[in-house]
């Protein structure tokens, strides 16, 4: 039935889009972190202001993530779009704060 | 009880109150800024482009351009407002990220990257780093 042949097609077709779209989603979705270190001189006040100026977050927010950094070394800040990833690295590098880009693992 | 060296007011400005001493000290800072930015011989200079991306060779130029055309901006904007007594919040800001500049390359141009490290350092560049520390400390109360 050349119908159902093209139907079957079609569905083929159709899986294997999906397959490629999904693998690709699955590819774009890995976010940037915006990672700072830890620094032995950089006074526990100055971090949290620049994490409030440059994203806004709350004061409690900011103390949290800072506190990370104190003590794990390091902490993600943000996570998302590649440029953005970057242009917020450039604005705490700018600040004076140790920070860099990785893909999410 | 100290008094602090920044205070923010109602008006939204930031009230300087360094003497000739402190203004000294900041101006100097400021102009190492400058220099570090612009003269890649500086011993600032690497301190001041780190890497944003570690798993690449290079970085996106116009994110370094980016950075290099923001912390010059600050540097010279913290230099012109070095007389002011009250501050706006960008001057201020500029200000404090100057300072942190500063304080940052002063650390990583003399090896200073643990607390073992900070603890041997010799007194003089201790003597720097709790200044700009305590410049910093009051500037950033104020945001």
């Amino acid at each position: 039935m050349p119908t159902l042949k093209k139907l079957r097609n079609a569905t083929a077709e159709n899986d294997l889009e999906q397959r490629v779209e999904s693998d690709v989603s699955v590819d774009t979705e890995r976010p940037w972190n915006v990672i700072v270190w830890n620094d032995p001189v950089t006074p526990m006040t100055v971090v949290v202001a620049v994490f409030k100026r440059v994203f806004g977050y709350s004061n409690n927010k900011c103390t949290h993530l800072m506190l990370t950094v104190h003590h794990e070394g390091r902490a993600i800040v943000w996570s998302g779009q590649r440029e953005r990833a970057e242009a917020y690295c450039v604005k705490l590098q700018v600040a004076g704060l140790q920070s860099s880009v990785e893909r999410d693992a | 009880m100290a008094t602090k060296l920044f205070v923010r007011r109602r008006d939204g400005r930031v009230e300087v109150r360094l003497n000739d001493v402190g203004r000294g000290i900041v101006r100097e800072v400021f102009a190492h800024v400058v220099a570090g930015e612009r003269d890649p011989e500086h011993e600032w200079h690497l301190s001041l482009n780190p890497p944003i991306n570690p798993s690449n060779d290079d970085d996106d130029p116009l994110s370094t351009l980016a950075r290099q055309s923001e912390t010059a901006s600050n540097a010279e904007l913290a230099v012109m407002t070095l007389q002011e007594q009250y501050l706006t919040d960008s001057e201020a800001w500029a200000w404090l990220s100057t300072l942190q500049v500063a304080l940052r390359s002063t650390a990583v141009a003399n090896g200073i990257l643990s607390d073992e490290k900070l603890e041997s350092a010799p007194e003089e560049l201790l003597d720097e780093i709790h200044i700009l520390q305590q410049f910093l400390f009051d500037l950033a109360g104020c945001f």
